[in-house]
């Protein structure tokens, strides 16, 4: 098989390798529902740069499903909207590409792996087809050589008797392993860009780690930069080299993952990292977040947490807070950002 | 697969086993009950000849002593029947003596005809119609679809049959006589009624009439299966796959949507058999549907027995094909 050298430049006009690798700027997105409007994403930033890890993290309608969908660009438009905001891949703005670019981007450029690997795979078609699809649609490679490929795919991501394997469908799969083969089908075309949205809440704890383990190496391997989304702080801890807290359709805060563990700047991240159960706070009642997340329908004035904030003042209830940043590459979206960072709140 | 094959083989002759011993029963309860049907041989109330009711039973095989008791399941006639049928031979009816094996040659490829053009209607209008409706989810369109496939179903067919025949046609035929001349295409395609000189042409209109019973059912199926796939996950992730639209209809929506549709075109060949009956009835087509219910009416016990044999053997070998077909599409199926 003869190994063709890929220049990013051919799928993707433009190109600055001087930029980040991925730029999410002020990213608006919302939805349309019987004639009202509904924010989902509303002022989303974050920078990715090749080789790290960043950690998404927020609660069940916090936007950032919605976000990395925007960045593949995979949203139902109708209902959903994006109306503001850039993403720029090498520095070039994915949103005001032709859809045909946009396509090309997918798969070569910026992979994503779903959640619940077996509805996310097209129960009628062998995995070596599915994967193999991605060489002879964007490569025009024969079928022998994508399932070539295929297997060579499946074994990476750690499927023993790949060979065998490739001709499986997904039902024969387990959980993990399937899992193990929508990652394959990411990696396919090389991306630089692997987005994971939320890999592992649909597997057993034990299958999980293997998961995470497979990600960690896989994108040290490749030098990939990775998109990590989640809800569990507790998974990304020793994975991420950054994280970005999402609330309400912003990000509320954005840290080292170092940094944001031991020294929050928003009472948000505060109150998750308290959550968090630990081996030495057994036997004590484990701390919990009151109230729900807001209605993003109706998202109450001023900072959009203060209702379930435990510093929340009456500045709060009417002053959206500015982004603020306590310390160097440490931001918080909070008024009493440097209070909550230096512990005196 | 092979298992799965040899199964549902199994399984399709079990069931055709038994729907023709009930068949056989059904009939055997009713000479037993109702009385010997050689009596209508010699014509209502008169006592005939001992030597010759039993000369004209023997010729119907009511000669068994099994029909003379009430409940008895008569297992040699059933069994010799069957060795008939297999060996080709039908019998021959009451009335005019004729072989049903040549009667059949006749009705079937009618019906097998109607039944064609009446497939074709349903599974290309309901496609393209609830395609249109997946499409235009929500929408104007889709509320018209449903709408109007709702109030089509809900019209009975001989309603449109006799519409049809004594509104439609006979203007139409006129209009198109006036054009292309009586033995043309255009000049037979919209008459009212059956010819025996041109047996395709003059059943696609009755086979389209047939083809609305269930058009309904048939369009929100496909509607709704479209939508499902549409909106799955898989297509998610086919999109994120970065292929063209074309290529995640043709490759990842129209296979998935194909199972529900085949039940439903298996279901409905079935229940198009009731629309047959009315349908070759009302447009005088020398059909099976026809054959059956003249048969009962004068009680050609035989004929009946037949006639019930040959759609359940089809109905049988349709479900037989559905199935096939299922595991063709689906390996979840195939290796169940």
């Amino acid at each position: 098989m003869a190994e063709t050298v890929r220049v990013i430049g051919d799928t993707l006009p433009g190109a600055d390798f001087n930029s980040p690798l991925l730029e999410v700027d002020d990213l608006h997105v919302e939805f349309r529902v019987r004639g009202r409007r509904v924010p989902a994403v509303r002022g989303a930033s974050f920078t990715l740069e090749q080789g790290r890890t960043l950690a998404v993290v927020g609660e069940s309608g916090s936007g950032k499903s919605v976000t990395s969908q925007a960045i593949m660009g995979i949203l139902d438009t109708p209902p959903a909207a994006i109306t503001g905001g850039a993403v720029r891949l090498h520095g070039v703005d994915l949103l005001e590409q032709s859809e045909e670019t946009r396509r090309e981007v997918r798969g070569n450029h910026i992979a994503i792996v779903f959640q619940d690997a077996l509805s996310s795979l097209n129960p009628l078609w062998s995995v070596g087809f599915q994967i193999g699809e991605l060489f002879r649609v964007h490569r025009g490679s024969s079928r022998k050589d994508a399932k070539l490929k295929a297997i060579e795919l499946l074994d990476q991501v750690g499927i023993p008797d790949a060979k065998n394997r490739v001709g499986h469908y997904p039902h024969q799969f387990s959980g993990g392993m399937r899992q193990r083969v929508m990652i394959a089908m990411a990696l396919a075309l090389d991306p630089e860009v692997l987005i994971a949205d939320e890999p592992t809440t649909a597997l057993d704890v034990t299958v999980q780690a293997q998961i995470m383990r497979l990600l960690k190496r896989i994108q040290s391997e490749r030098h990939m930069g990775l998109i990590l989304i989640t809800h569990d702080l507790g998974v990304v801890a020793d994975v991420a080299d950054e994280v970005a807290v999402m609330y309400a359709g912003e990000v509320v805060e954005r840290a080292g993952i170092r940094d944001a563990f031991k020294r929050p700047a928003h009472p948000y991240t505060k109150a998750l990292l308290r959550a968090i159960p630990r081996v030495d706070t057994v036997g004590r009642e484990l701390e919990v977040i009151g109230g729900l997340p807001p209605n993003p329908a109706a998202l109450p004035g001023g900072c959009p947490f203060h209702p379930r904030c435990f510093a929340a003042e009456d500045k709060c209830k009417s002053e959206v807070p500015p982004w603020t940043e306590p310390a160097e590459s440490h931001g918080s979206r909070c008024h009493f950002a440097e209070e909550v960072y230096t512990d005196e709140r | 697969m092979g298992r799965y094959v040899i199964r549902r083989l199994l399984q399709a002759l079990l069931t055709l086993g038994i729907v023709l011993f009930l068949l056989h029963y059904l009939t055997a309860l009713s000479v037993q009950i109702r009385g010997n049907p050689a009596l209508l041989f010699f014509g209502g109330d008169r006592t005939p000849d001992p030597g010759m009711l039993a000369q004209v039973e023997r010729l119907y095989g009511l000669d068994n002593k099994c029909y003379e008791r009430v409940g008895d399941p008569c297992l040699s006639p059933f069994v010799d029947r069957l060795q008939n049928f297999v060996q080709g031979d039908f019998g021959t009816t009451l009335n005019g003596n004729r072989d049903v094996g040549q009667l059949l040659a006749i009705y079937i490829p009618n019906t097998l005809r109607l039944f064609i053009f009446a497939t074709i209607t349903l599974v290309t209008v309901a496609m393209v119609l609830g395609t249109w409706a997946a499409r235009h989810r929500g929408k104007f369109i889709d509320h018209t679809v449903r709408g109007t496939t709702i109030l089509a179903d809900s019209i009975p067919v001989f309603l449109i049959l006799l519409s049809y025949v004594y509104i439609v046609a006979v203007p139409l035929t006129r209009w198109a006589r006036g054009i292309w001349g009586t033995e043309s295409f255009m000049g037979q395609v919209f008459r009212p009624n059956y010819n025996a000189d041109y047996p395709w042409t003059t059943i696609i209109i009755p086979g389209i009439i047939v083809g609305t019973v269930g058009l309904a059912t048939m369009t929100r199926l496909i509607r709704a299966s479209q939508l499902e796939n549409l909106g799955s996950d898989f297509v998610r992730t086919a999109k994120a796959k970065g292929l063209k639209p074309m290529r995640i209809t043709i490759v990842h929506v129209i296979r998935n949507s194909m199972i529900p549709i085949i039940t439903g075109v298996g279901f409905l060949f079935a229940f198009m058999l009731s629309g047959a009956v009315l349908t070759e009835g009302v447009m005088g087509i020398p059909g099976m549907g026809r054959m059956i219910f003249q048969a009962v009416q004068r009680q050609e016990g035989n004929l009946v027995i037949v006639g019930l044999t040959v759609s359940a053997v089809v109905v049988v070998f349709v479900s037989l094909i559905v199935d096939l077909l299922y595991a063709a599409l689906d390996p979840r199926i195939r290796y169940e």
